[in-house]
């Protein structure tokens, strides 16, 4: 299956662009297409921090935070989106 | 306390009166630092001792108070805001805004910690204080002038070494523009609720400040253990060391589309192209129009966005901004993705002094109003309204603050605009405050932050909810969570209550909460402002707000939404998302009795007393 990952601030620095298509097996979780987008010592670093997510750094699948879903094991299906930044405020 | 003309305060406000031409400096009593701290606290205290609720805010019984903090005059971060206090002329309750900026500390650096305006001069003047001394001086050479010009005219012939600072209002201002803001350092402006406005009621064109007079910290050691946390923790958060100052607080345009959150079309959906929204991103500002990051004085974090526009001469014109707000009511919210034009309308919004969320609201109703046929050419005066106009916006600006053509309408704001046409249901706003840009549909608690904010529509007053949106989960508070929606709005209002009145900045709160404030406060005063006691003062500080609001006439039943948000939904996540009466009324009780107020939104007799709030003489 085909998923888009869209990067934000300056995550777009370090993955080196805006957005990448990657192709997972089914069943796939949205940990696994991390793993497989933070192909560097440095990428990894600002995604994780052991196996979990970095504190403010958010990962949402069609527009909800995968704490709203089952977490870096919520599955992913074809198409999906996953948009990853590092915590954003403003206003 | 210790000795509190000595330590964090001067003990010192000054009382003007402009109708008399008289001017007081007073003591400043003891038991309001101790019970209400300093900035938006001791405002709202000085302002409801002295105010008639049922005043006409543009006549000469406004009250009109900026107040300091204990740690102005010290070095913690962001420690440089002022906080005004009066009863807005654009919705009736109390106005209660704030702004960075350098004049707050050369205020407090002529030696007081308060300044009371009261009266309405007859003719333009402009109030200059130094250290021990204070005059107000004729101001007609100024008045009709801009923001920019005026800070330039009164800041000119300052003694080399002993700088002035200005505050003042535009011709927004003075022509009684219900939308009017004041600014200081030409750009830093208290926006919202209209206080140019009150000043131009006053005929008080401007506030210049200057002097050296320092105050002293009791407790060093304690102090300094509180600055060095929260100096490291600045340093951790991502928020505040690195991205306010690459994006601006424009960086979450793009995040807040993602989140279905984004405002369209006077808040009629969420729905825009993802290649238009990245045309008036934070992104596309900082590759595009963006020199230079700037801050706020003593500011680590550096929001400010110093731009350049092609001007019409050829020439590049060079401004600040714009900000998130302003960005999107100016742009999606007209149907507008025209970058440059919207930065040259937040140019002209800050030489003439107008509030540019509350205008976006505003312009926003009128192109709805035009797009219905409720405003026609004839009113506009030929000007096309359609929205996605993007060639209006300057003019309009301009009219709004001359009060030229239709400006004269759009001068009132959104509600009266509305109301005018007979459908005041087009108006997007919250005790006639205009909506700032995140819609209440997408997230709870966001909507009850602006239901319940005192001072209206405000993001900033009400609670600033939207991180709450990005986190989700269990472990946070979901979006659409009624239970959760109530205690984490009060909560988050309560901490906005004390980084008013502290004199600091919102995104500090991104880095740390209330510990190293409580320190720095108690440390600078030597009194006692433990976190415990900083919650007892918000707790007394929203409840005095909403006393007032309560005295002024305002109910329960405008704590609600426009109809247009629990009667047509936004998608969100592919579900309907609204607000219906009976979630809105849920969360209000819930979170009225979370306030221990009553059922209808009155603080209770009980309240009153256990938070030792003194009640109006009779």
């Amino acid at each position: 299956m085909r998923i888009r990952v869209k990067f934000f601030a300056y995550f777009r620095e370090i993955f080196g662009g805006r957005e990448k298509d990657v192709v997972l097996p089914e069943g796939s979780t949205v940990g696994d297409l991390l793993d497989d987008v933070c192909n560097t010592a440095k990428r990894r670093a600002e995604v994780f921090k052991g196996r979990a997510l970095k504190p403010l750094v958010i990962a949402m699948k069609n527009g909800t935070s995968i704490n709203s879903l089952d977490g870096l094991e919520t599955t992913l299906e074809d198409d999906d989106i996953i948009a990853v930044f590092p915590f954003v405020a403003g206003g | 306390m210790s000795d509190i003309s000595r330590y964090g305060y001067h003990g010192k406000i000054l009382e003007v009166d402009l109708s008399a031409g008289r001017i007081e400096e007073k003591p400043l009593d003891p038991e309001l630092v101790r019970d209400y701290l300093g900035g938006r606290g001791l405002a709202t205290r000085l302002f409801y001792d002295r105010v008639e609720p049922a005043c006409d805010p543009l006549g000469p019984d406004n009250i009109l108070v900026i107040a300091t903090s204990p740690l102005i005059g010290t070095n913690a971060p962001t420690s440089c805001r002022g906080h005004m206090v009066f009863k807005s002329p654009l919705t009736g309750v109390i106005g209660t805004s704030n702004s960075g900026g350098t004049w707050a500390n050369a205020f407090k650096a002529s030696g007081f910690d308060a300044l009371i305006l009261k009266g309405s001069s007859r003719v333009p003047v402009m109030l200059d204080i130094k250290p021990g001394q204070a005059e107000l001086l004729p101001a007609g050479h100024v008045w009709g002038k801009d923001i920019h010009e005026t800070t330039e005219a009164l800041s000119a012939g300052a003694e080399p070494g002993k700088p002035v600072k200005v505050l003042c209002i535009g011709p927004a201002g003075e022509n009684l523009v219900r939308i009017a803001a004041v600014a200081n350092d030409y750009n830093r402006v208290y926006g919202r609720c209209g206080p140019g406005a009150v000043l131009g009621g006053k005929k008080l064109k401007a506030v210049r400040v200057s002097g050296k007079q320092k105050i002293e910290i009791k407790d060093r050691e304690l102090y300094q253990s509180g600055l060095d946390q929260a100096l490291y923790l600045m340093k951790q958060a991502p928020v505040t060391k690195r991205l306010l100052r690459e994006l601006g607080t424009a960086g979450l345009v793009e995040l807040i589309h993602l989140i279905s959150m984004l405002p369209h079309r006077n808040f009629q959906d969420c729905s825009h192209r993802d290649e238009d929204v990245e045309r008036v991103s934070g992104e596309t500002l900082a590759k595009t129009l963006l020199e230079r990051a700037g801050g706020c004085f003593l500011c680590p974090i550096g929001c400010q966005r110093h731009t350049a526009v092609p001007g019409r001469d050829g020439k590049d014109e060079k401004g600040e901004g714009p900000e998130y707000e302003t960005t999107v009511l100016m742009g999606p919210l007209c149907d507008i993705y025209d970058l440059e034009a919207i930065t040259r309308a937040n140019y002209r919004s800050n030489e003439l002094g107008l509030d540019t969320m509350s205008f976006g609201g505003t312009m926003a109703c009128a192109m709805e109003l035009f797009e219905r046929g409720l405003l026609t050419s004839e009113d506009t005066g030929g000007l096309d309204f359609s929205f996605g106009n993007a060639d209006v916006l300057e003019a309009a600006v301009r009219m709004t603050a001359l009060r030229e053509g239709i400006g004269d309408l759009l001068a009132e704001g959104s509600f009266r605009l509305a109301a005018s046409r007979g459908r005041p249901e087009y108006s997007m706003t919250i005790k006639k405050l205009e909506i700032p840009a995140y819609d209440p549909r997408a997230s709870f608690t966001q909507a009850l932050g602006y239901m319940t904010s005192p001072s209206g529509a405000c993001h900033l007053r009400g609670g600033y909810a939207v991180s709450l949106a990005f986190f989700g989960g269990t472990k946070e508070i979901p979006r659409y969570s009624l239970l959760q929606s109530p205690i984490a709005i009060r909560n988050m209002q309560n901490l906005g209550i004390l980084q008013d009145s502290l004199g600091v900045c919102r995104f500090t709160g991104y880095a740390f909460s209330t510990d190293p404030w409580a320190r720095m406060a108690s440390g600078a005063t030597g009194g006692d402002f433990s976190v415990t006691r900083l919650e007892e003062i918000a707790n007394r500080v929203a409840a005095l707000e909403r006393m007032f609001n309560v005295e002024a006439g305002a109910t329960a039943a405008d704590d609600d939404l426009p109809a247009r948000f629990s009667d047509v939904p936004i998608i969100v996540e592919g579900k309907e998302r609204r607000v219906s009466r009976d979630d809105q009324e849920r969360m209000r009780q819930d979170y009225y009795g979370i306030r221990r107020w009553d059922e209808r939104g009155r603080p209770s007799r009980e309240l009153i007393d256990s938070l030792n709030i003194r009640r109006r003489k009779p």
